[in-house]
């Protein structure tokens, strides 16, 4: 069984990418932008939108062939890492989800059509996968797609689709009456697709209600792998992708805390003199610097080994970075004191987008949950540990 | 994209391993049917100690102990990492562990770093064979954690040798030691770290007292050890006078895992604890049928999962500078703390699962895995408290990692 390469698989220019990344955020986007953004109708900006394109970022993890680097996931998780830190506020994650699900899923000429936009910013998408029952996994799929004259009709409803009122591209599996679970990709705006938006806790995050009715697409619409098998690949590198922005996150909600245990001064110290301030800051770093590993082995997994490894690597990723990302905020907050607790202090703005993340593409427990299906009844140690 | 690779390793690091692997199946001995210690922290009998050091002796001899030491102190010049090979297959083949771990990841680096080539000639080769047993006289009553405080005297004599007084506590395996690594005070009026030495001390002079300290298992392994005037030569002091703490931080960071440059040993996480705590939830009965059906037990098992893998991540991206750059040997500082902590929870969810039967002890038949589960979990506090608590170990990482105020 492949495993994941010592070496991460990792490059001297997966760095350079994340230096540059770090260097652009840092003047492009900081807190002022986010919180600016934060109350803006359209929630992010386009002409941020625009560069980022342009850097090519999008399409860092896709095949050269369709537009993208081809630099692989590493590079990917460090890139977003950065990405996590300054909380960008931009479809990024919603268009790079939809991109993974076309590239597992869609035929030579699918790829062809949608990726090379994606990749350049020119077109956003989104991937629509909860249903109102909250299942997202392929197996929980209950929308459906009907054959007609020429292609299909679809009937459904998706819920938190991120970044759904500005996509002109929604991507979303649908079961068949066979049963068996196909991903569509349709344009929008298009009829019978009705658009909501939801009002959600992290203003950085934009999501919406998407309800299909009876929407009619072409046969071109329908990806032309089977969609399980194809949403699980790109749900697998949906998980290590928003684990690795995590943890960015996690760690500038880190930063912000040392810092104020550093300058703050009760009792004529500095708090973060005191053990009960020093030991949970510690205990959050441990946490990152474990996530981070985590976000890492995924990627490299999901680059060089087998599926079954990727998919345990990105579930704990997710896990993990869901985990140390709520610690983080908690601390976060407590250890700022009644400062904390105001909107003047940016932890709160790390702190919506853990509640929003960890809730996104399953939390802790959810995948918990398959692991230990994979360890205990699928026994995936003994079919060759390290 | 890097094009995928056939296998994770250099093939001649995986022909390596195929080669220690095939030899450890070969020579591993078989069990010897008395009760063997869990780790070198617990060695009692005679019995126990000759069959751990023939093991370590023969491991040696098959030129797999001391590989990144130099050939001229008994190593054999070769890479680390072909070292890190043997430690990873010795603990996949459920050897035994190597009984001299104090000296060879311990004594010997720090030896490596500040020893007299003279002394690098003596004491190297027979850390490696096993031939002389280790100790680390550091702890007093009087200095655990505040370790620099120690009052131990080394006093000069006009001949230039030594002659020691004072008092070490828990000082593990010092019944079957050659020699101790000491930290001793030569200047009491200097300050607190200035005063201090660090000897390579001869256990078999006369003035020391050897007495066991018994743990809560039951077991023995550590000890005090008391000197009343003991003699030592001028050429035991490792390093320069007053120079003992620095040396001493040196070993620290051995003994923590922080630095790596051990003569061979155990690798920590490994993938193979998690799959032994399967096997015990398979075997034991709750209500509803095993805990391996428990979705409480399920979630716990899955969260030790996710630690163990993420130690055995931390020790590959170590290594790599520029995926460490924000926080250099963060890493490696935590890697004790997180280990032992993740390694005790392991332990106790083990005895926690096998319900009543996790509560029978040693000498009652019945107990499943020979009542190891509680008394791994009760030396898992060994590894807690020793080497430097958890708690200095956060003080530690707050305070050099994350540049937070000094606990004084
Ligand atoms: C199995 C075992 C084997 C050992 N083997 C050896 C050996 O071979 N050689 C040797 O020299 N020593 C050895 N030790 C000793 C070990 O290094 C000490 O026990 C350890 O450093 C703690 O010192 P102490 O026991 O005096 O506890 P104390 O220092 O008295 O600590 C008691 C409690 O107070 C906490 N505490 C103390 N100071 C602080 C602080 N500043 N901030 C927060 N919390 C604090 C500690 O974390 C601990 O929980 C061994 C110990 C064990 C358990």
């Amino acid at each position: 069984m492949r495993q994941i390469p010592i070496d991460f698989g990792f490059r001297e220019e997966h760095d350079l990418l994340r230096k540059e990344a770090r260097r652009f955020l840092g003047e492009r986007c900081p807190m002022s932008e986010v919180r600016r953004l934060a109350d803006d109708p359209l929630g992010h900006d386009p002409t941020l939108w625009k560069e980022i394109g342009g850097l090519g970022w999008l399409g860092v993890a896709l095949p050269e062939a369709y537009g993208g680097a081809g630099l692989g996931s590493v590079a990917l998780c460090l890139l977003l890492d950065e990405m996590g830190r300054r909380l960008v506020p931009s479809p990024f994650l919603a268009s790079l989800l939809a991109s993974f699900a076309i590239d597992a899923g869609g035929s030579e000429s699918q790829k062809a059509l949608w990726l090379p936009e994606i990749a350049s910013g020119t077109r956003i998408a989104t991937l629509a996968l909860t249903e109102p029952s909250g299942g997202f996994e392929p197996d929980s799929v209950r929308a459906t797609a009907s054959p007609c004259e020429g292609g299909f009709v679809l009937r459904g409803q998706k819920t938190h689709v991120q970044d759904a009122r500005n996509a002109g591209l929604v991507v979303a599996p649908f079961r068949e009456p066979s049963g068996q679970v196909s991903i569509f990709a349709i344009e929008l705006p298009s009829p019978g697709v009705v658009i909501e938006a939801e009002v959600g806790v992290d203003p950085t995050r934009r999501s919406a209600r998407v309800a299909f009715e009876g929407t009619r697409v072409g046969a071109s619409a329908r990806l032309e792998a089977p969609g399980a098998a194809a949403l699980e690949h790109a749900h697998v590198r949906g998980f290590a992708a928003l684990a690795a922005e995590m943890v960015g996150a996690a760690d500038a909600t880190l930063e912000l805390t040392r810092q104020y245990a550093i300058d703050r001064k009760q009792f004529g110290h500095p708090i973060g003199f005191f053990q009960a301030v020093k030991h949970p800051i510690v205990d959050v770093m441990v946490g990152v610097e474990l996530a981070r590993n985590h976000a890492l082995g995924a990627a490299a997994a999901i680059d060089h080994a087998d599926p079954c490894k990727a998919e345990s690597a990105s579930r704990m990723a997710k896990a993990m970075a869901s985990d140390v990302f709520s610690l983080a905020v908690r601390k976060g907050v407590q250890l700022h004191g009644g400062y904390g607790f105001t909107i003047d202090c940016d932890v709160h703005h790390y702190f919506k987008r853990a509640l929003w993340s960890r809730a996104t593409l399953g939390d802790a427990p959810h995948h918990r949950h398959r692991l230990a299906a994979m360890l205990v009844d699928r026994d995936v140690l003994a079919s060759g540990a390290p | 994209m890097t094009p995928p690779k056939e296998d994770v390793e250099p093939r001649e690091i995986a022909e390596f391993r195929r080669e220690v692997r095939a030899w450890m199946e070969a020579h591993k001995p078989p069990d010897p049917g008395f009760k063997l210690p869990q780790s070198f922290l617990e060695v009692e009998s005679e019995r126990q100690f000759d069959f751990l050091r023939n093991w370590q002796r023969k491991v040696y001899e098959a030129g797999y102990l001391g590989l990144d030491w130099p050939a001229e102190y008994g190593g054999r010049g070769d890479a680390l990492k072909r070292q890190r090979v043997v430690s990873q297959e010795l603990t996949r083949a459920g050897a035994p562990f190597l009984v001299n771990v104090i000296g060879l990841q311990w004594a010997g680096p720090t030896i490596l770093v500040y020893g007299t080539d003279a002394q690098k000639k003596r004491m190297l080769q027979p850390i490696l064979s096993a031939e002389e047993i280790w100790c680390q006289g550091f702890s007093e009553p009087g200095s655990g954690s505040d370790l620099a405080s120690a009052q131990a005297r080394a006093e000069k004599q006009p001949d230039g040798s030594y002659r020691v007084t004072g008092h070490k506590v828990w000082t593990t395996l010092a019944h079957h030691a050659k020699w101790m690594i000491l930290l001793a005070r030569t200047d009491p009026n200097a300050g607190k770290y200035e005063g201090l030495s660090f000897f390579l001390f001869p256990m078999d002079v006369p003035g020391v007292t050897v007495q066991p300290l018994i743990k809560m298992t039951g077991e023995g392994g550590f000890n005090q050890v008391i000197f009343d005037s003991a003699p030592m030569p001028a050429d035991a002091l490792l390093g320069k006078e007053g120079q003992g703490w620095q040396v001493a931080l040196t070993t620290l960071l051995y003994e923590r895992g922080a630095a790596e440059g051990s003569g061979g040993g155990q690798a920590s996480a490994s993938g193979e604890g998690i799959r032994r705590v399967v096997s015990v939830a398979r075997r034991a009965a709750r209500e509803n049928g095993s805990a391996a059906a428990d979705p409480v037990f399920r979630d716990r098992m899955a969260q030790l999962w996710i630690e163990e893998e993420a130690l055995r991540l931390s020790a590959m991206r170590m290594r790599i500078p520029a995926l460490t750059a924000d926080r250099p040997h963060a890493l490696q500082l935590m890697n004790k703390l997180v280990f032992s902590e993740y390694y005790q929870r392991l332990t106790d969810l083990a005895c926690e699962m096998l319900g009543p039967d996790g509560a029978l002890w040693l000498g009652e038949p019945s107990a499943p895995d020979r009542a190891e589960w509680p008394r791994a979990y009760m030396n898992s506090f060994g590894m807690t408290i020793g080497g430097g608590t958890s708690e200095i170990l956060r003080n530690i990482l707050g305070e050099r990692v994350l540049g937070l105020p000094k606990t004084r």
